[in-house]
């Protein structure tokens, strides 16, 4: 295999900050590969978090009418399942990956707003702590993930549950909208001379239109929980049906949000296959510009089509076929994708490593989710087929044989610039088969049961249904999956101490994240390269093979054409870490409002934190201004 | 890199072995089955399902057919080879945008078509007044009752077969669904909000029927039969339930009806605080309506079946059998113990299971 | 805030691929965003306005609002508006005498405003139109509320511009800053003047 290496030229200046060593080094970072590994480790942990709520679930779901867990603390289990997932897993392992990956693939030296980006991943963990804290307070949250009004007044959930759900989420929202403004501004502001918008890689793209998608979804569903914090705390009646509040505006606002956040779930990791079976094909692309602009008409559609979760609620039949007939679109641009993807293969000359067998069975498995969408997506069958399993199992062929599969995908494809060195490849695809096998066997019997009239958030059933057996298969192979999870812990513990190295370009792949060492330098290009097409690798290591198509050969990308500036990197800092403290404990504050001693004293701290973070911040940015004086 | 390793059929013959699985799911007679149905809601949603099935499975064949063949074709290449560098095809690209579009345009045509039909509600339906409560349902029937009053029942909703019911639903706390799946698809019960969903039953029958939306602690166990009778044979359960119950034979587990009928009406027991008893000094309107409640088809919202027996263990243990229940935690195990012998609770049965209801009963389907 | 050293344009530090500043890419951005904020927040007083009145415990808009008080706040808000662009002009022609006049006299109309809704707030309070007081104090509260607490968010921002000029009176960024903040200020404004014909004037 080819591996370029040694093509960037002379080493320049060292940056000119000092890291400080160790942990501090870590809470103090700006860099955006230490922030992007910081995403990723704390996502890893809350997925295996919300994995060991999944294994208790299904347990209590392997026999009929199962004791083994109460139905209050099942009903906290599959709320807090769903939450953790959803927002302290898939969104932040995208963000992690995009945080690293990104600038990297745009010629940058680091995200646009480095301590803005700081902010966002301790917010995001703090967050996340918050949520789970919830468990030694009285109680987690046991409302379900969309948590439903009236449910989630206090008289129906009076334990603190449904606060911290709404407050951690709140603060993992602040997190997730700065951090998507910092991707938008850093993808559109941030390029190397001559990445175009219709040069930059896909992965790139996707996540652009993710992060307008954000910044524009997330409003609804804050304003949603600051309405249902009001009615919990301060006698607002937004969501109380007896004094005139609306339950339903509730699933408006939630699901405005709702569905377009599967899209943010999603095509980040639409991203990732477009970069994986390009590389693996030894091909570029089919399609660049239909697989690029049909994400984005994902990302348009997935704002018109928030009510195919309600055709039950009775909106009626107008806006029901309005909904309907949205959302069956969305097949389209979906189809276009997965078309695109397997003519990329054809003709290729593919090489089966885990992160491309990781890439395909993403393919194969979303089809499967795509296809029962379909009938999801038609109000009369909805109708039979919404809030019983088979949805259950719709949604993790989406958001686990599609997301969480094709992330697989992209940590064994870029494991390797983040370490220097290689996942085991045998290991992996040991991996790989088990979880392929496992998730069907956990997923697919759960359409049968949904059909055979299983409802879903139910802790138990009776035996003679016909649900008895799948029930218990799914069990088993939920296990299988734990197992296959563990497998891959074994391969990062073991690759990341014995792993081969990785050298800069393993993969003989294409885009500029490979030109630089594995791990990339702290300012990740000694000299900022100039592009002149989609591959700029490719064409630096291919020139025969160059070009995106349109006959004219490009000129070498590595070699720069232009003066160079300086390289400046901003200092570490903990006002990031600081701030966040500080919103987390006002956040606190507020949950208590109920005891105003405790509440004011909370409220003023994180306060005081945030007045002195944010006075430091203001230093800090004038510290790194490249006028400052020094 | 490594290409010794096993080709990926086994996914396609798992998926094609569990989509054979759901077809066969369709012959099935499970208790729940949306395949199985016995009412023209369910059985319209059905006859749209087939169609769209055979769409997917087509799409699905085709394009993981696409798929594995490329894989499976394309794997072996000697290492260096350099493929062909295409960068994509318009008029393919155009091709393969078109003909999904066209399938969603068909699906679309058969949805709407469908979703006409489901959403007629005739004038002459029967009309039925659902209400949802954690965690029970409750039944009104506005046009049967005496004098202006409801015919009320819960847990057990009777129609007749062959005439169309209109089901207004609405719930008296958090959200419930409303579903029945051989019967009819589910429709969301919401407070402050009324929804419709029309229906006819078109075989006799005793059908399964849940709540289908979270709605605290004890969801799961919130279930109600819809007992579907030949039109004659509902007119006589209606003919019949317009009575004012009277106890009618002996006691049952060695209790004394009449005795059971006192202590039910004695105010210090509660039982009247939410419980009404048509005729009788009963009229608390928290709990369900427990007139004729001997021929109830199951205990505690669908989650026993009927028999004194269970009823003995129902009073007794409400906690452990339902949990959250209101019941039970109004009426706590320490206040049982303080207010009712076994006997009183024999005694109990034996009145609730004397009032009951003559009419041939249609087969559990 | 952070700068992006974009190659090719050395002395416009800030200036990327895109031809703008990336802090106004920013702020434009969360603008964006805000507006989606405020677009639900009106939106659910929209929803409530008729259920509110069909209730028996109504409470009408038109008896509880002085609609002479909040014009008096919206002529406030709409002068610092006015005020904030000439501070913005004097900060460009580098007269940083007058850029410090209108910049404080721009704050200073701000918290009046605030001050004016505190007023109005209390009044309400006291002639019985609370947060749980009908679908109308709700729904008002929280969405005039909000408002009130994104003008002081903008009025400390303004605050803070001020002081970082007093502190780094040669920073290269001065002109930026106060644009930023002005642009925040200027969208706060507009929000309130939404606000102000949905819930004063309709």
């Amino acid at each position: 295999m080819a591996i370029a290496q040694g093509h960037v030229g002379h080493v320049s200046a060292p940056p000119a900050t000092t890291v400080p060593a160790g942990l501090a080094g870590w809470l103090s970072t700006v860099d955006h590969k230490r922030i992007g590994i910081i995403y990723m480790l704390a996502a890893f942990v809350f997925f295996i978090i919300g994995g060991i709520e999944a294994l208790l679930m299904r347990v209590q779901l392997g026999t009929p009418e199962n004791t083994f867990l109460t139905p209050d603390f099942y009903n906290q289990l599959f709320t807090m399942h769903g939450t953790t997932m959803i927002f302290l897993a898939v969104m932040p392992m995208n963000v992690g990956l995009g945080n690293y990956v990104v600038p990297l693939m745009i010629g940058a030296r680091d995200m646009a707003f480095p301590r803005l980006n700081a902010m966002s991943v301790w917010l995001f963990i703090l967050g996340g702590l918050m949520l789970y804290f919830s468990f030694f307070a009285g109680g987690a949250p046991n409302v379900g993930w969309f948590a439903y009004a009236p449910l989630t007044q206090k008289p129906y959930s009076p334990t603190f549950g449904v606060d911290y759900w709404i407050l951690g989420l709140l603060l993992t929202g602040v997190a997730s909208i700065a951090g998507a403004l910092n991707f938008i501004v850093t993808i559109l502001n941030m390029r190397a001379p001559g990445l175009s918008l219709n040069r930059m890689p896909l992965f790139v793209w996707m996540q652009l239109i993710v992060g307008f998608i954000l910044v524009f979804a997330f409003p609804a569903l804050t304003v949603a929980q600051i309405e249902l914090l009001f009615d919990r705390h301060f006698g607002t009646r937004f969501f109380v049906p007896s004094q005139g509040g609306d339950a339903v505006l509730w699933q408006h606002l939630f699901w405005f949000f709702g569905h377009p956040e599967v899209y943010i779930l999603i095509l980040p990791v639409m991203g990732i296959v477009s970069e994986t079976l390009p590389t693996f094909s030894r091909k570029p692309i089919f399609g660049y510009a239909f697989v690029a602009f049909s994400g984005v008409a994902i990302g348009f559609l997935g704002f018109l089509v928030w009510a195919h979760h309600m055709f039950g609620v009775g909106l009626g039949p107008l806006a029901n076929a309005f909904f309907a007939g949205a959302s069956f679109l969305i097949a389209v641009p979906t189809g276009v994708k997965i078309f695109n993807w397997i003519a990329t293969m054809y003709d290729g000359a593919l090489s089966l490593t885990t992160s491309m067998l990781y890439s395909i069975g993403f393919i194969a498995m979303f089809i499967i989710g795509g296809l029962s969408g379909i009938t999801l997506a038609s109000p009369p069958v909805d109708l039979q087929q919404t809030d019983s399993y088979y949805v259950v199992a719709h949604l993790h062929y989406v958001l686990f044989g599609g997301s969480i599969l094709g992330l697989f995908a992209g940590v064994f494809y870029w494991f390797p610039k983040v370490t220097g060195r290689m996942l085991d490849e045998r290991l992996g695809k040991v991996q790989f088969w088990l979880m392929m096998i496992s998730f069907n066997v956990t997923f697919f019997p759960m359409h049968i049961i949904g059909t055979d009239g299983m409802p879903r958030r139910i802790y138990t059933y009776e035996s003679g249904m016909g649900w008895d057996l799948w029930n218990l298969v799914a069990t088993v192979g939920a296990f299988l999956m734990a197992a296959s999870v563990l497998l891959f812990l074994w391969n990062l513990m073991v690759s990341l101490r014995r792993g081969a190295p990785a050298g800069n370009d393993p993969w003989d792949a294409a885009t500029l994240e490979w030109s630089v060492s594995s791990p990339p330098p702290p300012h990740n290009f000694d000299q900022i390269p100039v592009v002149h097409s989609r591959r700029p690798l490719w064409d630096h290591k291919y020139p025969e093979h160059a070009g995106d198509g349109h006959g004219a050969s490009a000129p070498d990308p590595l070699v720069a054409g232009f003066e160079q500036p300086a390289i400046h990197l901003p200092s570490p800092t903990y006002h990031p870490l600081i701030l966040g403290v500080g919103l987390t404990t006002l956040f606190f504050g507020i949950l208590y409002s109920s005891i105003p001693p405790l509440s004011i004293s909370l409220a003023v701290v994180g306060l005081a934190l945030v007045a002195f973070a944010i006075v430091g911040w203001v230093r800090d940015s004038h510290k790194d201004s490249p006028y400052a004086a020094h | 890199m490594g290409t010794r390793h096993r080709p990926p059929v086994r996914r396609l013959l798992y998926a094609v072995l569990a989509f054979g699985a759901l077809a066969l799911a369709g012959c099935s007679t499970l208790p729940a089955s949306t395949l199985d149905t016995y009412g023209d809601h369910a059985r319209r949603i059905h006859e749209l399902l087939v169609p769209i099935a055979w769409m997917a499975l087509a799409v699905f064949l085709v394009v993981e057919g696409a798929l594995i063949y490329t894989v499976l074709r394309y794997r072996r290449r000697a290492a260096g080879t350099m493929p062909r560098q295409v960068h994509g095809n318009t008029n393919v690209e155009i091709m393969w945008t078109i003909a999904p579009a066209l399938i969603v345009v068909v699906v679309s045509v058969l949805t709407f078509r469908t979703q006409a039909a489901n959403s007629q509600m005739p004038a002459d339906a029967l009309k039925i007044h659902a209400i949802g409560h954690q965690w029970w349902f409750e039944f009104r029937y506005p046009e049967q009752g005496i004098d202006g009053a409801d015919l009320v029942t819960a847990s057990d909703m009777y129609i007749p077969v062959g005439r169309p019911v209109t089901v207004q639903l609405e719930a008296a706390d958090v959200m419930h669904n409303f579903w029945v799946p051989k019967l009819a698809g589910k429709t969301y019960m919401i407070p402050g909000k009324t929804n419709y969903l029309t229906f006819t039953a078109e075989q006799p029958g005793i059908y399964r029927a849940v709540c289908a939306e979270f709605c605290g602690e004890a969801h799961a166990l919130m279930r109600f039969r819809v007992i579907a009778l030949e039109p004659a044979e509902y007119d006589s359960w209606v003919a019949q339930h317009r009575v004012a119950p009277v106890i009618g034979g002996g006691g049952v587990l060695g209790g004394d009806p009449n005795r059971g009928k006192e202590l039910f009406l004695n105010a210090r027991k509660l039982c009247i605080t939410c419980h009404v008893i048509e005729g009788t000094g009963a009229k608390g309107i928290i709990g369900p309506n427990l007139s004729y409640y001997g021929s109830r088809q199951t205990i505690a919202a669908g989650i026993m079946p009927y028999s004194p027996e269970n009823l003995e263990r129902w009073l007794k243990h409400g906690y452990e059998i339902k949990p959250g229940n209101l019941m039970s935690r109004v009426l706590t195990r320490d206040w049982i113990a303080a207010n009712l012998t076994d006997q009183d609770i024999k005694d109990l049965v034996a009145y609730l299971d004397s009032m009951k209801v003559n009419v041939a009963l249609p087969p559990a389907r | 805030m952070a700068h992006s050293s974009h190659p090719g344009r050395i002395g416009t530090a800030n200036v990327g691929s895109l031809g703008v500043d990336s802090r106004k890419l920013g702020v434009w951005t969360f603008i964006g965003s805000e507006a989606l904020f405020f677009a639900a927040l009106i939106t659910t007083y929209l929803v409530f306005a008729p259920v509110n009145m069909a209730r028996a415990d109504a409470q009408n808009p038109k008896e509880y609002l002085d609609i002479w008080l909040t014009s008096v706040l919206a002529a406030l808000l709409l002068a610092s508006s006015l005020t904030m662009v000439l501070a913005l002009a004097a900060v460009r022609r580098g007269d940083m005498k007058l850029f410090r006049v209108w910049l404080l006299a721009t704050v200073g109309l701000g918290f009046s405003f605030l001050g004016g809704q505190v007023y109005e707030f209390t009044e309400l309070y006291h002639h019985g139109a609370t947060l749980s007081s009908s679908l109308f104090g709700t729904t008002f509260f929280v969405l005039t509320g909000f408002h009130g607490t994104h003008v002081l968010i903008g009025a400390i921002w303004l605050l803070s511009v001020f002081f970082k000029v007093q502190r780094y009176p040669d920073s290269p960024e001065t002109v930026m800053d106060v644009e930023l903040g002005g642009l925040y200020w200027h969208f706060v404004d507009l929000v309130w003047v939404v606000i102000f014909t949905v819930i004063y004037l309709i």
